[in-house]
């Protein structure tokens, strides 16, 4: 089993949520979730623009009362 | 009154602009670095690729202190803030009765594999006076192939900086009579082309018409010299002749006690108004140092001194996030211009911005050890081009 990540990226402006993503990532292991948090709009579109560029695995987006909220299963990483 | 101690760690922009505001008949002030020379980083630009001498972008710490200011050339390997004592490598120690950290971010050339090697084979524009010079020998020497430009992390010094480099090295080939042969390849972190959408969408034209080759969720991963290949974290891979690589920024390298005003990646925490290290009202932090959420540059650091500046003597001044950040291209210019409340606001590409860009690196010197001269002026222009100014009455 892998870990989970959690990044709060609430009230950080563009790209401040991607950057903290991309941070994450690089710690990250295959079989690891990240979820992550944020406000910024810009969020949603750039976070699915990722997750294709990537080849990880988007397990939920939602928007929640302002709040964008996505868990990303990590299996992209290169050995 | 016996004079207030106050201790500056770092002789960069911020520590010694702040060192030349405090005003010595209240203040005994003390400015620490390891190096006895203040280099001017934008200046790695002007020496990698236009072959300016490097001579010209370096000064002692010393001729830019006001008289009276101490200078101490040595280097900080503890702060112990609640004992209010700096530690010096050659062991000795300094009680202040403020201290502020100005002591830039150090890069980290060993968290990417590859580049410490591809450093040294090439140089780069954002490490040293002699790296950017190795660059520009490196780069003039090209006759065909790709020179690449790409980030290790998102968060870096001076945003623009690896822009700033893509277009000037297109302008180098093209003096050189080999932009045809030599592609120019530029790969960022980020969506777009630029980590502001704003801003993305006023440069990306000018990089296709000059048939520059971009690239983004480009996060560097890892060099591979002999293959001449970089990986990204994306799972991408670039090939490259020769390659420059932006390398992950860290916080202060010296113990700080305690160690939770240090952030996660080593920054130091700060109120992002006033400068004040966290849970300490005799601490400041300036510049790169800080976790501040506004982008690394030289102007954070000169606005942020500044506050400190008048902090110290009993105003209540706040720094507002400003930046303006010039981004050049060959023959014209722009300011990033955001603060905290406003991302980046639309701007367009002009001559008379380049024009100012060079006039802010030709006053630079004079703009350190004087700035009571030049602090109005440069108040006048923040006022005139603030964001809510610009949104209000429309930009330049």
């Amino acid at each position: 089993m892998g870990e989970v990540i959690k990044v709060d990226a609430k009230g950080m402006a563009c790209p401040g949520p991607i950057s903290a993503l991309t941070r994450a990532y690089r710690k990250a292991k295959n079989g690891d979730i990240i979820e992550i948090e944020a406000t910024d709009p810009g969020f949603k579109p750039d976070v699915q623009a990722w997750v294709k560029r990537t080849g990880n695995e988007l397990l939920e987006l939602t928007e929640e009362g302002g709040v964008i909220r996505a868990r990303i299963k990590v299996t992209a990483k290169r050995a | 009154m016996a004079k207030e101690k106050v201790v500056i760690l770092g002789g960069g922009g911020g520590g010694a602009i702040l060192a030349n505001l405090l005003p010595q008949d209240r203040f005994e002030v003390t400015v620490v670095d390891k190096s006895e020379y203040h280099v001017f980083l934008p200046g790695f630009l002007w020496v990698a690729f236009k072959g300016q001498p490097k001579e010209k972008f370096r000064r002692p710490i010393k001729s830019l202190l006001k008289p009276g200011v101490n200078f101490v050339h040595d280097e900080v390997v503890g702060v112990d803030l609640n004992e209010r004592t700096v530690h010096l490598k050659g062991g000795g120690k300094l009680g202040y009765d403020y201290v502020v950290f100005a002591t830039g971010a150090p890069l980290d050339f060993d968290a990417v594999p590859g580049h410490r090697e591809l450093v040294e084979r090439f140089g780069d524009f954002y490490s040293t006076l002699e790296n950017a010079e190795k660059l520009h020998r490196t780069l003039a020497s090209m006759r065909e192939g790709r020179f690449v430009i790409a980030i290790a992390d998102p968060i870096y010094k001076c945003p623009p900086g690896p822009h700033k480099g893509t277009f000037l090295s297109y302008e180098l080939f093209k003096r050189l009579g080999v932009a045809d042969k030599v592609k120019v390849v530029l790969a960022v972190p980020y969506p777009h082309v630029y980590s502001s959408k704003t801003i993305a969408d006023v440069i990306e034209p000018e990089l296709e018409a000059r048939g520059i080759e971009t690239h983004t969720f480009f996060t560097v991963d890892s060099i591979d010299l002999e293959k001449h290949k970089i990986y990204s974290l994306e799972g991408e891979e670039l090939d490259f002749t020769v390659a420059a690589v932006v390398a992950p920024h860290t916080g202060p390298q010296y113990k700080v006690e305690p160690g939770n005003v240090k952030d996660d990646s080593g920054y130091i925490k700060i109120d992002k108004y006033t400068s004040q290290v966290v849970g300490f009202d005799d601490a400041y932090a300036i510049g790169d140092c800080t976790n501040a959420p506004t982008s690394k540059s030289g102007v954070t650091a000169h606005l942020q001194a500044e506050v400190v500046a008048k902090r110290l003597q009993g105003f209540d001044a706040r720094y507002s996030g400003r930046t303006n950040c010039p981004l050049i291209t060959d023959g014209k210019g722009l300011f990033v211009i955001s603060d905290y409340d406003h991302p980046p606001i639309p701007v367009r590409l002009s001559g008379l911005k380049r024009f100012l860009e060079e006039l802010f690196v030709a006053t630079y010197w004079s703009a350190i050890k004087y700035p009571e001269l030049w602090d109005p002026i440069f108040e006048a222009y923040f006022e005139a081009s603030a964001p809510e100014v610009f949104l209000r009455y429309g930009g330049w």
